[in-house]
Protein backbone atom coordinates (compact mmCIF):
# COMPACT_ATOMS: atom_id res chain seq x y z
CA UNK A 1 0.00 0.00 0.00
CA UNK A 2 1.33 3.43 -0.92
CA UNK A 3 2.00 5.99 1.83
CA UNK A 4 -0.78 8.29 0.62
CA UNK A 5 -3.35 5.48 0.44
CA UNK A 6 -2.40 4.25 3.91
CA UNK A 7 -2.74 7.77 5.33
CA UNK A 8 -6.03 8.25 3.55
CA UNK A 9 -7.60 5.09 4.96
CA UNK A 10 -6.27 5.97 8.40
CA UNK A 11 -8.05 9.32 8.09
CA UNK A 12 -11.27 7.59 6.95
CA UNK A 13 -11.05 5.26 9.96
CA UNK A 14 -10.46 8.21 12.33
CA UNK A 15 -13.41 10.15 10.86
CA UNK A 16 -15.63 7.06 11.07
CA UNK A 17 -14.72 6.46 14.73
CA UNK A 18 -15.40 10.12 15.53
CA UNK A 19 -18.77 9.91 13.78
CA UNK A 20 -19.68 6.76 15.75
CA UNK A 21 -18.81 8.54 19.01
CA UNK A 22 -21.20 11.26 17.82
CA UNK A 23 -23.91 8.63 17.32
CA UNK A 24 -23.35 7.27 20.83
CA UNK A 25 -23.86 10.80 22.15
CA UNK A 26 -27.05 11.10 20.11
CA UNK A 27 -28.28 7.87 21.68
CA UNK A 28 -27.46 9.36 25.11
CA UNK A 29 -29.56 12.45 24.35
CA UNK A 30 -32.50 10.26 23.28
CA UNK A 31 -32.23 7.95 26.28
CA UNK A 32 -31.91 10.78 28.82
CA UNK A 33 -34.82 12.74 27.33
CA UNK A 34 -37.10 9.71 26.98
CA UNK A 35 -36.37 8.42 30.48
CA UNK A 36 -36.92 11.87 31.94
CA UNK A 37 -40.26 12.04 30.16
CA UNK A 38 -41.46 8.64 31.37
CA UNK A 39 -39.88 8.73 34.81
CA UNK A 40 -39.45 12.28 36.20
CA UNK A 41 -36.76 12.46 38.88
CA UNK A 42 -34.97 9.38 37.56
CA UNK A 43 -31.56 11.02 38.04
CA UNK A 44 -32.14 10.64 41.78
CA UNK A 45 -32.48 6.86 41.40
CA UNK A 46 -30.01 4.03 40.73
CA UNK A 47 -31.07 4.11 37.08
CA UNK A 48 -28.98 7.24 36.53
CA UNK A 49 -25.85 5.42 37.70
CA UNK A 50 -26.67 2.57 35.31
CA UNK A 51 -27.08 5.08 32.49
CA UNK A 52 -23.65 6.63 33.24
CA UNK A 53 -22.06 3.17 33.25
CA UNK A 54 -23.76 2.12 30.03
CA UNK A 55 -22.66 5.35 28.29
CA UNK A 56 -19.08 4.78 29.47
CA UNK A 57 -19.16 1.19 28.26
CA UNK A 58 -20.56 2.22 24.90
CA UNK A 59 -18.01 4.95 24.35
CA UNK A 60 -14.87 3.18 25.66
CA UNK A 61 -14.37 0.77 22.70
CA UNK A 62 -14.46 3.70 20.28
CA UNK A 63 -12.11 5.72 22.45
CA UNK A 64 -9.77 2.70 22.30
CA UNK A 65 -10.07 2.65 18.50
CA UNK A 66 -9.45 6.39 18.35
CA UNK A 67 -6.32 6.01 20.48
CA UNK A 68 -5.09 3.20 18.24
CA UNK A 69 -5.60 5.33 15.12
CA UNK A 70 -3.79 8.22 16.82
CA UNK A 71 -0.99 5.81 17.69
CA UNK A 72 -0.80 4.63 14.09
CA UNK A 73 -1.08 8.11 12.64
CA UNK A 74 1.47 10.35 14.31
CA UNK A 75 4.56 8.18 14.85
CA UNK A 76 4.14 6.42 11.52
CA UNK A 77 7.41 7.70 10.14
CA UNK A 78 9.63 7.03 13.13
CA UNK A 79 8.92 3.32 13.06
CA UNK A 80 8.51 1.38 9.79
CA UNK A 81 4.82 1.07 8.94
CA UNK A 82 4.81 -2.71 9.09
CA UNK A 83 6.33 -2.73 12.58
CA UNK A 84 3.92 -0.03 13.65
CA UNK A 85 0.93 -2.06 12.49
CA UNK A 86 2.23 -5.22 14.19
CA UNK A 87 2.95 -3.39 17.45
CA UNK A 88 -0.44 -1.64 17.20
CA UNK A 89 -2.23 -4.96 16.88
CA UNK A 90 -0.10 -6.38 19.72
CA UNK A 91 -0.97 -3.50 22.04
CA UNK A 92 -4.64 -3.80 21.11
CA UNK A 93 -4.53 -7.54 21.91
CA UNK A 94 -2.94 -6.89 25.33
CA UNK A 95 -5.57 -4.18 25.95
CA UNK A 96 -8.35 -6.65 25.16
CA UNK A 97 -6.73 -9.28 27.38
CA UNK A 98 -6.55 -6.86 30.30
CA UNK A 99 -10.20 -5.94 29.67
CA UNK A 100 -11.16 -9.61 29.87
CA UNK A 101 -9.08 -10.32 33.00
CA UNK A 102 -9.84 -7.11 34.89
CA UNK A 103 -12.18 -4.43 33.51
CA UNK A 104 -12.42 -2.08 30.55
CA UNK A 105 -11.33 0.94 32.63
CA UNK A 106 -8.00 -0.69 33.58
CA UNK A 107 -7.35 -1.82 30.01
CA UNK A 108 -8.06 1.68 28.75
CA UNK A 109 -5.69 3.11 31.36
CA UNK A 110 -2.99 0.73 30.08
CA UNK A 111 -3.55 1.82 26.48
CA UNK A 112 -3.57 5.48 27.50
CA UNK A 113 -0.30 5.13 29.42
CA UNK A 114 1.38 3.62 26.34
CA UNK A 115 -0.15 6.27 24.09
CA UNK A 116 1.12 9.07 26.32
CA UNK A 117 4.67 7.69 26.24
CA UNK A 118 4.56 7.38 22.42
CA UNK A 119 2.94 10.78 21.82
CA UNK A 120 5.28 12.50 24.31
CA UNK A 121 8.29 10.95 22.53
CA UNK A 122 6.91 12.13 19.20
CA UNK A 123 6.37 15.63 20.56
CA UNK A 124 9.89 15.89 21.97
CA UNK A 125 11.42 14.54 18.72
CA UNK A 126 9.33 16.97 16.69
CA UNK A 127 10.26 19.99 18.81
CA UNK A 128 13.93 19.00 18.62
CA UNK A 129 13.55 18.39 14.90
CA UNK A 130 14.91 14.84 15.15
CA UNK A 131 13.80 11.30 14.45
CA UNK A 132 13.12 11.65 10.74
CA UNK A 133 9.49 12.54 11.35
CA UNK A 134 7.35 13.63 8.45
CA UNK A 135 3.72 14.63 8.57
CA UNK A 136 0.74 14.97 6.27
CA UNK A 137 1.33 18.71 6.29
CA UNK A 138 4.86 20.06 6.43
CA UNK A 139 6.31 22.90 8.47
CA UNK A 140 7.84 23.04 11.95
CA UNK A 141 4.89 24.74 13.66
CA UNK A 142 2.27 22.50 12.02
CA UNK A 143 4.15 19.39 13.09
CA UNK A 144 4.83 20.63 16.62
CA UNK A 145 1.19 21.71 16.93
CA UNK A 146 -0.08 18.38 15.65
CA UNK A 147 2.05 16.40 18.12
CA UNK A 148 1.01 18.68 21.03
CA UNK A 149 -2.65 18.39 20.06
CA UNK A 150 -2.53 14.61 19.95
CA UNK A 151 -0.59 14.35 23.23
CA UNK A 152 -3.07 16.73 24.86
CA UNK A 153 -6.00 14.65 23.63
CA UNK A 154 -4.53 11.43 25.05
CA UNK A 155 -3.77 13.08 28.42
CA UNK A 156 -7.29 14.51 28.44
CA UNK A 157 -8.84 11.08 27.92
CA UNK A 158 -6.58 9.54 30.61
CA UNK A 159 -7.58 12.29 33.02
CA UNK A 160 -11.27 11.53 32.52
CA UNK A 161 -11.01 7.75 32.43
CA UNK A 162 -8.60 7.11 35.29
CA UNK A 163 -8.07 10.28 37.32
CA UNK A 164 -11.49 11.75 37.90
CA UNK A 165 -11.38 11.20 41.65
CA UNK A 166 -7.70 12.05 41.97
CA UNK A 167 -6.48 15.30 43.53
CA UNK A 168 -4.41 15.82 40.39
CA UNK A 169 -7.49 15.68 38.17
CA UNK A 170 -7.88 19.41 37.52
CA UNK A 171 -4.12 19.99 37.31
CA UNK A 172 -3.79 17.30 34.62
CA UNK A 173 -6.89 18.70 32.93
CA UNK A 174 -5.20 22.11 32.59
CA UNK A 175 -2.02 20.52 31.21
CA UNK A 176 -4.14 18.77 28.55
CA UNK A 177 -6.10 21.96 27.85
CA UNK A 178 -2.94 24.02 27.33
CA UNK A 179 -1.45 21.34 25.04
CA UNK A 180 -4.66 21.07 23.01
CA UNK A 181 -5.08 24.85 22.72
CA UNK A 182 -1.48 25.63 21.82
CA UNK A 183 -1.39 22.61 19.52
CA UNK A 184 -4.52 23.74 17.69
CA UNK A 185 -3.23 27.30 17.29
CA UNK A 186 0.13 26.06 15.95
CA UNK A 187 -1.54 23.60 13.55
CA UNK A 188 -4.08 26.08 12.23
CA UNK A 189 -2.02 29.25 12.09
CA UNK A 190 1.63 28.26 11.49
CA UNK A 191 2.42 31.28 9.31
CA UNK A 192 1.04 33.77 11.80
CA UNK A 193 2.82 32.05 14.71
CA UNK A 194 6.05 32.02 12.67
CA UNK A 195 5.68 35.73 12.03
CA UNK A 196 5.19 36.45 15.75
CA UNK A 197 8.13 34.17 16.63
CA UNK A 198 10.40 36.10 14.25
CA UNK A 199 9.24 39.41 15.74
CA UNK A 200 9.87 38.18 19.28
CA UNK A 201 13.34 36.87 18.47
CA UNK A 202 15.95 39.36 19.81
CA UNK A 203 16.77 41.69 16.96
CA UNK A 204 14.39 39.79 14.69
CA UNK A 205 11.86 41.19 12.30
CA UNK A 206 9.08 39.79 10.23
CA UNK A 207 10.06 38.66 6.79
CA UNK B 1 -27.82 54.68 43.54
CA UNK B 2 -30.89 52.58 44.18
CA UNK B 3 -33.50 50.17 42.97
CA UNK B 4 -35.50 53.08 41.52
CA UNK B 5 -32.55 54.07 39.36
CA UNK B 6 -32.18 50.48 38.23
CA UNK B 7 -35.86 50.43 37.22
CA UNK B 8 -35.41 53.72 35.34
CA UNK B 9 -32.42 52.24 33.47
CA UNK B 10 -34.49 49.18 32.59
CA UNK B 11 -37.28 51.39 31.25
CA UNK B 12 -34.78 53.40 29.21
CA UNK B 13 -33.38 50.21 27.67
CA UNK B 14 -36.86 49.17 26.61
CA UNK B 15 -37.73 52.65 25.30
CA UNK B 16 -34.55 53.01 23.22
CA UNK B 17 -33.90 49.37 22.46
CA UNK B 18 -37.32 48.39 21.16
CA UNK B 19 -37.22 50.82 18.22
CA UNK B 20 -33.64 49.75 17.46
CA UNK B 21 -34.53 46.06 17.29
CA UNK B 22 -37.64 46.87 15.30
CA UNK B 23 -35.48 48.68 12.73
CA UNK B 24 -33.07 45.70 12.77
CA UNK B 25 -36.06 43.48 12.02
CA UNK B 26 -37.17 45.71 9.11
CA UNK B 27 -33.65 45.84 7.66
CA UNK B 28 -33.22 42.08 8.11
CA UNK B 29 -36.49 41.47 6.33
CA UNK B 30 -35.50 43.80 3.48
CA UNK B 31 -32.04 42.21 3.34
CA UNK B 32 -33.57 38.75 3.05
CA UNK B 33 -35.99 39.80 0.30
CA UNK B 34 -33.31 41.65 -1.71
CA UNK B 35 -30.82 38.79 -1.31
CA UNK B 36 -33.40 36.24 -2.50
CA UNK B 37 -34.27 38.53 -5.41
CA UNK B 38 -30.58 38.74 -6.30
CA UNK B 39 -30.23 34.97 -6.19
CA UNK B 40 -33.18 34.61 -8.57
CA UNK B 41 -32.41 37.47 -10.95
CA UNK B 42 -28.66 37.95 -10.59
CA UNK B 43 -29.25 41.68 -10.78
CA UNK B 44 -26.03 43.47 -9.74
CA UNK B 45 -28.02 46.45 -8.39
CA UNK B 46 -29.76 44.10 -5.98
CA UNK B 47 -26.35 42.77 -4.90
CA UNK B 48 -25.12 46.29 -4.10
CA UNK B 49 -28.33 47.20 -2.28
CA UNK B 50 -28.12 44.00 -0.22
CA UNK B 51 -24.51 44.86 0.70
CA UNK B 52 -25.60 48.30 1.91
CA UNK B 53 -28.50 46.85 3.87
CA UNK B 54 -26.15 44.34 5.50
CA UNK B 55 -23.78 47.13 6.54
CA UNK B 56 -26.63 49.14 8.08
CA UNK B 57 -27.92 45.99 9.80
CA UNK B 58 -24.46 45.39 11.30
CA UNK B 59 -24.24 49.00 12.49
CA UNK B 60 -27.68 48.71 14.11
CA UNK B 61 -26.72 45.46 15.82
CA UNK B 62 -23.62 47.17 17.24
CA UNK B 63 -25.79 50.07 18.50
CA UNK B 64 -28.16 47.56 20.13
CA UNK B 65 -25.22 45.85 21.79
CA UNK B 66 -23.96 49.17 23.16
CA UNK B 67 -27.42 49.73 24.70
CA UNK B 68 -27.23 46.25 26.28
CA UNK B 69 -23.74 47.00 27.62
CA UNK B 70 -24.96 50.31 29.07
CA UNK B 71 -27.81 48.52 30.86
CA UNK B 72 -25.40 46.00 32.35
CA UNK B 73 -23.19 48.86 33.53
CA UNK B 74 -26.20 50.51 35.17
CA UNK B 75 -27.04 47.24 36.95
CA UNK B 76 -23.51 47.20 38.31
CA UNK B 77 -23.74 50.82 39.43
CA UNK B 78 -27.21 50.73 40.96
CA UNK B 79 -27.62 47.35 42.64
CA UNK B 80 -25.58 46.45 45.68
CA UNK B 81 -26.44 43.56 47.94
CA UNK B 82 -25.59 44.33 51.55
CA UNK B 83 -25.44 41.33 53.83
CA UNK B 84 -26.73 41.81 57.40
CA UNK B 85 -23.89 41.21 59.89
CA UNK B 86 -25.61 38.14 61.37
CA UNK B 87 -25.84 36.43 57.97
CA UNK B 88 -22.32 37.48 57.02
CA UNK B 89 -20.96 36.06 60.30
CA UNK B 90 -22.94 32.84 59.84
CA UNK B 91 -21.63 32.30 56.28
CA UNK B 92 -18.09 33.16 57.33
CA UNK B 93 -18.11 30.79 60.32
CA UNK B 94 -19.90 27.82 58.74
CA UNK B 95 -18.66 28.00 55.13
CA UNK B 96 -15.61 30.24 55.27
CA UNK B 97 -17.31 32.63 52.83
CA UNK B 98 -16.45 36.31 52.87
CA UNK B 99 -19.61 38.28 52.07
CA UNK B 100 -18.46 41.74 51.20
CA UNK B 101 -21.28 43.78 49.60
CA UNK B 102 -21.92 42.23 46.18
CA UNK B 103 -22.53 43.96 42.88
CA UNK B 104 -23.73 42.25 39.71
CA UNK B 105 -21.13 42.05 36.92
CA UNK B 106 -23.60 40.55 34.48
CA UNK B 107 -22.20 39.05 31.24
CA UNK B 108 -23.54 40.51 28.00
CA UNK B 109 -24.81 37.18 26.60
CA UNK B 110 -27.31 35.73 29.04
CA UNK B 111 -31.06 35.05 28.80
CA UNK B 112 -32.53 36.59 25.60
CA UNK B 113 -29.21 38.29 24.78
CA UNK B 114 -27.70 34.97 23.62
CA UNK B 115 -29.19 34.85 20.14
CA UNK B 116 -28.67 38.60 19.75
CA UNK B 117 -24.96 38.19 20.48
CA UNK B 118 -24.72 35.27 18.04
CA UNK B 119 -26.39 37.42 15.34
CA UNK B 120 -24.05 40.33 16.07
CA UNK B 121 -20.99 38.04 15.77
CA UNK B 122 -22.33 36.63 12.49
CA UNK B 123 -22.81 40.12 11.06
CA UNK B 124 -19.21 40.98 11.96
CA UNK B 125 -17.90 37.77 10.34
CA UNK B 126 -19.85 38.61 7.18
CA UNK B 127 -18.48 42.16 7.18
CA UNK B 128 -14.91 40.82 7.43
CA UNK B 129 -15.50 38.15 4.77
CA UNK B 130 -17.04 40.68 2.38
CA UNK B 131 -14.09 42.99 3.00
CA UNK B 132 -11.56 40.24 2.28
CA UNK B 133 -13.16 38.73 -0.83
CA UNK B 134 -14.42 40.43 -3.96
CA UNK B 135 -17.68 38.49 -4.24
CA UNK B 136 -19.14 40.50 -7.10
CA UNK B 137 -16.34 39.30 -9.42
CA UNK B 138 -18.18 36.16 -10.52
CA UNK B 139 -21.81 35.14 -10.61
CA UNK B 140 -21.40 32.18 -8.28
CA UNK B 141 -19.48 34.12 -5.60
CA UNK B 142 -22.10 36.87 -5.73
CA UNK B 143 -24.73 34.19 -5.10
CA UNK B 144 -22.63 32.92 -2.19
CA UNK B 145 -22.57 36.41 -0.68
CA UNK B 146 -26.35 36.63 -1.05
CA UNK B 147 -26.77 33.24 0.64
CA UNK B 148 -24.77 34.55 3.62
CA UNK B 149 -26.96 37.67 3.65
CA UNK B 150 -30.05 35.44 3.77
CA UNK B 151 -28.59 33.65 6.81
CA UNK B 152 -27.98 36.99 8.56
CA UNK B 153 -31.51 38.12 7.68
CA UNK B 154 -32.92 34.87 9.11
CA UNK B 155 -30.95 35.40 12.33
CA UNK B 156 -32.16 39.01 12.60
CA UNK B 157 -35.80 38.00 12.15
CA UNK B 158 -35.47 35.06 14.56
CA UNK B 159 -33.90 37.31 17.19
CA UNK B 160 -36.76 39.79 16.91
CA UNK B 161 -39.45 37.15 17.28
CA UNK B 162 -37.93 34.62 19.68
CA UNK B 163 -35.16 36.33 21.62
CA UNK B 164 -35.73 40.08 21.76
CA UNK B 165 -33.43 41.35 24.54
CA UNK B 166 -35.27 44.68 24.81
CA UNK B 167 -38.85 43.45 25.31
CA UNK B 168 -38.34 42.24 28.90
CA UNK B 169 -34.67 42.98 29.57
CA UNK B 170 -33.04 40.22 31.65
CA UNK B 171 -36.35 39.03 33.06
CA UNK B 172 -34.90 36.31 35.34
CA UNK B 173 -32.30 38.62 36.83
CA UNK B 174 -35.00 41.27 37.25
CA UNK B 175 -37.11 38.82 39.24
CA UNK B 176 -34.14 38.01 41.48
CA UNK B 177 -33.30 41.66 42.11
CA UNK B 178 -36.95 42.54 42.73
CA UNK B 179 -37.28 39.52 45.03
CA UNK B 180 -34.37 40.75 47.11
CA UNK B 181 -35.78 44.28 47.45
CA UNK B 182 -39.19 42.87 48.39
CA UNK B 183 -37.59 40.59 50.97
CA UNK B 184 -35.67 43.56 52.40
CA UNK B 185 -38.85 45.65 52.63
CA UNK B 186 -40.87 42.91 54.39
CA UNK B 187 -38.48 43.06 57.34
CA UNK B 188 -38.57 39.31 58.07
CA UNK B 189 -34.91 38.34 58.59
CA UNK B 190 -35.56 34.70 57.68
CA UNK B 191 -36.97 35.64 54.26
CA UNK B 192 -34.15 38.12 53.68
CA UNK B 193 -31.48 35.60 54.71
CA UNK B 194 -32.92 32.92 52.44
CA UNK B 195 -33.06 35.30 49.47
CA UNK B 196 -29.57 36.69 50.02
CA UNK B 197 -28.11 33.25 50.63
CA UNK B 198 -29.49 32.03 47.28
CA UNK B 199 -28.42 35.21 45.44
CA UNK B 200 -24.90 34.96 46.82
CA UNK B 201 -24.32 31.66 45.02
CA UNK B 202 -26.01 32.93 41.84
CA UNK B 203 -23.61 35.87 41.82
CA UNK B 204 -20.51 33.81 42.55
CA UNK B 205 -21.19 30.88 40.22
CA UNK B 206 -23.19 32.56 37.48
CA UNK B 207 -23.40 36.32 37.07
CA UNK B 208 -19.92 37.33 38.27
CA UNK B 209 -18.18 34.11 37.31
CA UNK B 210 -15.14 34.39 34.99
CA UNK B 211 -16.53 31.29 33.33
CA UNK B 212 -19.66 33.15 32.18
CA UNK B 213 -17.44 35.86 30.73
CA UNK B 214 -15.39 33.37 28.71
CA UNK B 215 -17.23 30.08 28.01
CA UNK B 216 -20.47 31.39 26.37
CA UNK B 217 -18.93 34.18 24.23
CA UNK B 218 -16.29 31.80 22.88
CA UNK B 219 -19.04 29.37 21.89
CA UNK B 220 -21.21 32.06 20.29
CA UNK B 221 -18.30 33.48 18.29
CA UNK B 222 -17.51 29.89 17.23
CA UNK B 223 -21.14 29.30 16.25
CA UNK B 224 -21.17 32.49 14.16
CA UNK B 225 -17.99 31.46 12.38
CA UNK B 226 -19.39 28.00 11.72
CA UNK B 227 -22.49 29.50 10.06
CA UNK B 228 -20.15 30.78 7.35
CA UNK B 229 -18.57 27.31 7.11
CA UNK B 230 -22.04 25.87 6.62
CA UNK B 231 -22.92 28.24 3.74
CA UNK B 232 -19.55 27.47 2.13
CA UNK B 233 -20.20 23.72 2.40
CA UNK B 234 -23.65 24.07 0.80
CA UNK B 235 -22.05 25.86 -2.15
CA UNK B 236 -19.31 23.22 -2.33
CA UNK B 237 -22.06 20.71 -3.11
CA UNK B 238 -23.03 22.62 -6.25
CA UNK B 239 -19.76 23.98 -7.54
CA UNK B 240 -16.13 22.89 -7.18
CA UNK B 241 -14.74 26.40 -6.59
CA UNK B 242 -11.63 26.78 -4.45
CA UNK B 243 -12.97 29.91 -2.76
CA UNK B 244 -15.84 28.00 -1.09
CA UNK B 245 -13.48 25.52 0.48
CA UNK B 246 -11.11 28.33 1.45
CA UNK B 247 -13.85 30.32 3.23
CA UNK B 248 -15.36 27.20 4.83
CA UNK B 249 -12.03 25.98 6.12
CA UNK B 250 -10.75 29.33 7.41
CA UNK B 251 -13.99 29.83 9.37
CA UNK B 252 -14.01 26.21 10.55
CA UNK B 253 -10.54 26.77 12.02
CA UNK B 254 -11.67 29.82 14.00
CA UNK B 255 -14.87 28.03 15.05
CA UNK B 256 -13.16 24.80 16.05
CA UNK B 257 -10.46 26.53 18.09
CA UNK B 258 -12.99 28.59 20.05
CA UNK B 259 -15.36 25.63 20.36
CA UNK B 260 -12.60 23.46 21.81
CA UNK B 261 -11.24 26.04 24.25
CA UNK B 262 -14.73 27.27 25.15
CA UNK B 263 -15.95 23.77 25.94
CA UNK B 264 -12.82 22.88 27.90
CA UNK B 265 -12.83 25.91 30.17
CA UNK B 266 -16.43 25.17 31.12
CA UNK B 267 -15.34 21.96 32.83
CA UNK B 268 -13.46 23.24 35.94
CA UNK B 269 -16.37 25.58 36.62
CA UNK B 270 -18.88 22.72 36.32
CA UNK B 271 -16.89 20.58 38.77
CA UNK B 272 -17.19 23.27 41.45
CA UNK B 273 -20.58 24.83 40.69
CA UNK B 274 -22.41 21.55 40.04
CA UNK B 275 -20.78 19.55 42.82
CA UNK B 276 -23.17 16.82 43.92
CA UNK B 277 -25.52 17.42 40.99
CA UNK B 278 -26.28 14.96 38.22
CA UNK B 279 -24.68 16.38 35.10
CA UNK B 280 -22.58 13.56 33.60
CA UNK B 281 -23.84 12.61 30.16
CA UNK B 282 -26.47 15.36 30.36
CA UNK B 283 -28.13 15.97 26.92
CA UNK B 284 -26.35 19.29 26.36
CA UNK B 285 -22.99 17.71 27.18
CA UNK B 286 -23.77 14.79 24.88
CA UNK B 287 -24.73 17.28 22.17
CA UNK B 288 -21.57 19.34 22.64
CA UNK B 289 -19.35 16.24 22.42
CA UNK B 290 -21.27 15.09 19.34
CA UNK B 291 -20.81 18.49 17.67
CA UNK B 292 -17.11 18.58 18.55
CA UNK B 293 -16.32 15.08 17.27
CA UNK B 294 -18.22 15.79 14.04
CA UNK B 295 -16.22 18.98 13.45
CA UNK B 296 -13.05 17.00 14.23
CA UNK B 297 -14.12 14.50 11.55
CA UNK B 298 -14.79 17.37 9.12
CA UNK B 299 -11.30 18.80 9.66
CA UNK B 300 -9.79 15.33 9.10
CA UNK B 301 -11.68 14.70 5.85
CA UNK B 302 -10.90 18.22 4.66
CA UNK B 303 -7.18 17.31 4.50
CA UNK B 304 -8.06 15.10 1.50
CA UNK B 305 -10.71 17.34 -0.08
CA UNK B 306 -8.88 17.33 -3.43
CA UNK B 307 -9.13 13.57 -3.70
CA UNK B 308 -11.81 11.89 -5.78
CA UNK B 309 -15.23 12.14 -4.10
CA UNK B 310 -13.76 13.76 -0.98
CA UNK B 311 -14.84 17.25 -2.03
CA UNK B 312 -18.50 16.26 -1.83
CA UNK B 313 -17.98 14.11 1.30
CA UNK B 314 -16.30 17.05 3.08
CA UNK B 315 -19.16 19.37 2.08
CA UNK B 316 -21.82 16.93 3.30
CA UNK B 317 -20.00 16.43 6.58
CA UNK B 318 -19.74 20.21 7.02
CA UNK B 319 -23.50 20.49 6.59
CA UNK B 320 -24.15 17.65 9.07
CA UNK B 321 -21.83 19.40 11.54
CA UNK B 322 -23.89 22.57 11.33
CA UNK B 323 -27.14 20.66 11.83
CA UNK B 324 -25.61 19.14 14.97
CA UNK B 325 -24.61 22.65 16.10
CA UNK B 326 -28.17 23.97 15.75
CA UNK B 327 -29.49 20.85 17.48
CA UNK B 328 -27.01 21.30 20.36
CA UNK B 329 -27.99 24.96 20.76
CA UNK B 330 -31.68 24.03 20.85
CA UNK B 331 -31.09 21.28 23.43
CA UNK B 332 -31.00 23.98 26.12
CA UNK B 333 -34.63 24.73 25.27
CA UNK B 334 -36.03 21.32 24.31
CA UNK B 335 -34.21 18.72 26.41
CA UNK B 336 -34.09 18.14 30.17
CA UNK B 337 -30.90 18.23 32.22
CA UNK B 338 -28.79 20.70 34.12
CA UNK B 339 -28.31 22.97 31.11
CA UNK B 340 -32.06 23.20 30.47
CA UNK B 341 -33.45 26.72 30.46
CA UNK B 342 -36.02 25.71 33.08
CA UNK B 343 -33.34 24.72 35.62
Amino acid sequence: MKHKTYDFYLMVLTAAVLAIIGLVCLYGIGYYTYTNETMPGWTETALYGQYINSMNQLIYPFVVLLLVTLGLCIPKRIVPRQSLLVSGIGILAVTLLIALVTDIGTSLAFLLAISIVVQAAVMVLTILGRGGLTYEREGYFVQTGSSMLHLGTVIFVLDFVSMRSSELHLGVFWVATVLITVGTVLSFYPDEVGCIARLLRPGGKSS
Amino acid sequence: MSYQEYLAARDTVTTIGQPVIYVIFIFSLALGIIAIYHMLSNDSRAFRLASQLREIDTALLVIGFIIIAWFHLRIYQTIELVYPPELANYMASTMGISTTPSRFVVPLWIETEKLYFWTLCLSIFLAVTNYRYDFIKTKITALFSSAMNIMLAAFGILTYYTSNPFREPLSSLHLEITGWYQAASVGDPNVLYATLYQLYFRIIYFYNSEYMWTHPPMLFIAYASLVVTFVGCVFMLFRREKIFDQISYSHAKVGYLLLTVGMLIGYPWAVVAWEGKDWWWDPKINGSIMMWVLYSAYLHTRIYHKRHNMWRATAILGIICFLSLVFTYLLTYIAPGIHAITQ
